[in-house]
């Protein structure tokens, strides 16, 4: 259901204020949500002050600098550094993206983050994503096959091959499933952009043979037809895939009975 | 723990951009629309009751609150019709690369004011 405002526990409070300690000419301004699951207090917006002129590049370098050098309290995901790895997704200056990739200098004025939007906080920029796995896991994300095939290798031709590109990249990070309102909205029921981009990929795979099953399993209002095309997934996708394009795909399938 | 964890802050803080205006709009041109279809199917049945009746409509109508209420329910439309045009492109499958989808929203935007004064002026015109 469209609930537009926060409940009462989420709502964001100012939080604590931590200046600058080390005579830097060049400060940017980091506003950072912070939540602590061991007090009863309500979510905050915390403002550090960065000494820009020794800080790498990326937005994820301002948050080690702040928690090696500044407060060890902060708590966020990261592991490779290198967009591979989909752990640091959060929203930066409004908008979900990997910190890992997304320079500092993209963003004007005081940098803002979040964790990803609409998900329940675990603690400061960690979201829950426990929903989103299971939606992924209901779509049976593995090759289907009843075939001879145990013994032999399944081919595919160079074409049928191509079909997986734009789709197999996807890395999991959840960027665009929580920047789509309608998930926001409807995030129980409607599998969102993440799994309807995985399950496209299963459904084009000439290797798979649950080709029929799988598509009328996401054909469903809520599953599948509460995307309306707002974009948010494609402008957010930090590898340049287009979930959009392949919810349309899906539909298309749909209804041209093209299965 | 469940319901003590908050929820992260979501359309409050999203950046909005030029598709999520675009589809938002075409939301509320849509609520508008069918409310004033059902008012002008009112309107119509009005001339039952009489030339009075009608008269009363026509001076409201003819006034400068009126006008202006013309003028927005000429321009829902518009961004209606236009934005669904986008939509009918986009469930044949093309139009989803980012720049396209700003390029047409843009267009939706700008063509459906144009469109609102054409519609006026062959109102006031021919009418």
């Amino acid at each position: 259901m469209v609930q537009i405002n926060l409940p009462k526990n989420s709502q964001v409070k100012k939080g604590k204020y931590y200046k600058d300690k080390t005579d830097s000419k060049n400060l940017r301004k980091v506003n950072i949500y912070r939540w602590d699951p061991s007090t009863e207090e309500n979510p905050r917006i915390d403002t550090y002050e960065v000494d820009m002129d020794n800080c790498p590049s990326k937005v994820l370098d301002i948050l080690n600098k702040i928690k090696n050098e500044i407060d060890p309290t902060i708590a966020y995901r990261r592991s490779c550094a290198h967009g591979v790895c989909g752990s640091c997704a959060m929203n930066m200056g409004g908008k979900n993206g990997l910190a890992c990739t997304t320079p500092h200098a993209e963003i004007d004025g005081d940098i803002d983050i979040y964790p990803l939007p609409h998900l329940k906080v675990k603690k400061d920029l960690i979201g829950d994503l426990d929903g989103l796995y299971k939606q992924y896991q209901s779509i049976e994300p593995w090759l289907k096959s009843n075939s001879n095939s145990e013994t032999q290798e399944i081919l595919q031709s160079k074409e049928e091959r191509a079909k997986l590109d734009g789709a197999y990249e996807c890395i999991m990070c959840a960027c665009c499933s929580t920047s789509c309102p309608s998930y926001w909205w409807n995030g129980d029921k409607y599998l969102g952009p993440a799994v309807l981009l995985q399950a496209y990929r299963w459904i084009v795979d000439s290797r798979d043979e649950e080709r029929q099953a799988r598509l009328k399993k996401v054909a469903d209002e809520l599953k599948l037809y509460r995307c309306h095309t707002i974009l948010n997934c494609t402008s957010a996708c930090p590898k340049g895939l287009n979930p959009a394009k392949a919810i349309a795909e899906i539909k298309k399938m749909l209804a041209t009975a093209n299965i | 723990m469940e319901n003590k964890s908050p929820l992260s802050p979501h359309i409050q803080i999203y950046r909005w951009h030029i598709s999520s205006l675009v589809s938002i709009t075409h939301r509320i041109t849509g609520i508008i629309n069918i409310v004033v279809i059902t008012l002008i199917c009112l309107w119509a049945s009005l001339l039952l009751l009489g030339e009075s009746k009608y008269e009363t409509i026509n001076l409201l109508l003819n006034s400068s609150i009126g006008k202006f209420i013309i003028l927005a329910i000429t321009w829902s439309f518009s961004f209606q019709v236009l934005s669904e045009i986008r939509h009918l492109i986009m469930d044949f499958g093309y139009g989803f690369e980012i720049k396209t989808t700003k390029i047409t929203g843009l267009i939706v935007i700008f063509g459906s004011l144009i469109l609102t004064v054409v519609f006026y002026l062959i109102g006031k015109i021919f009418f």
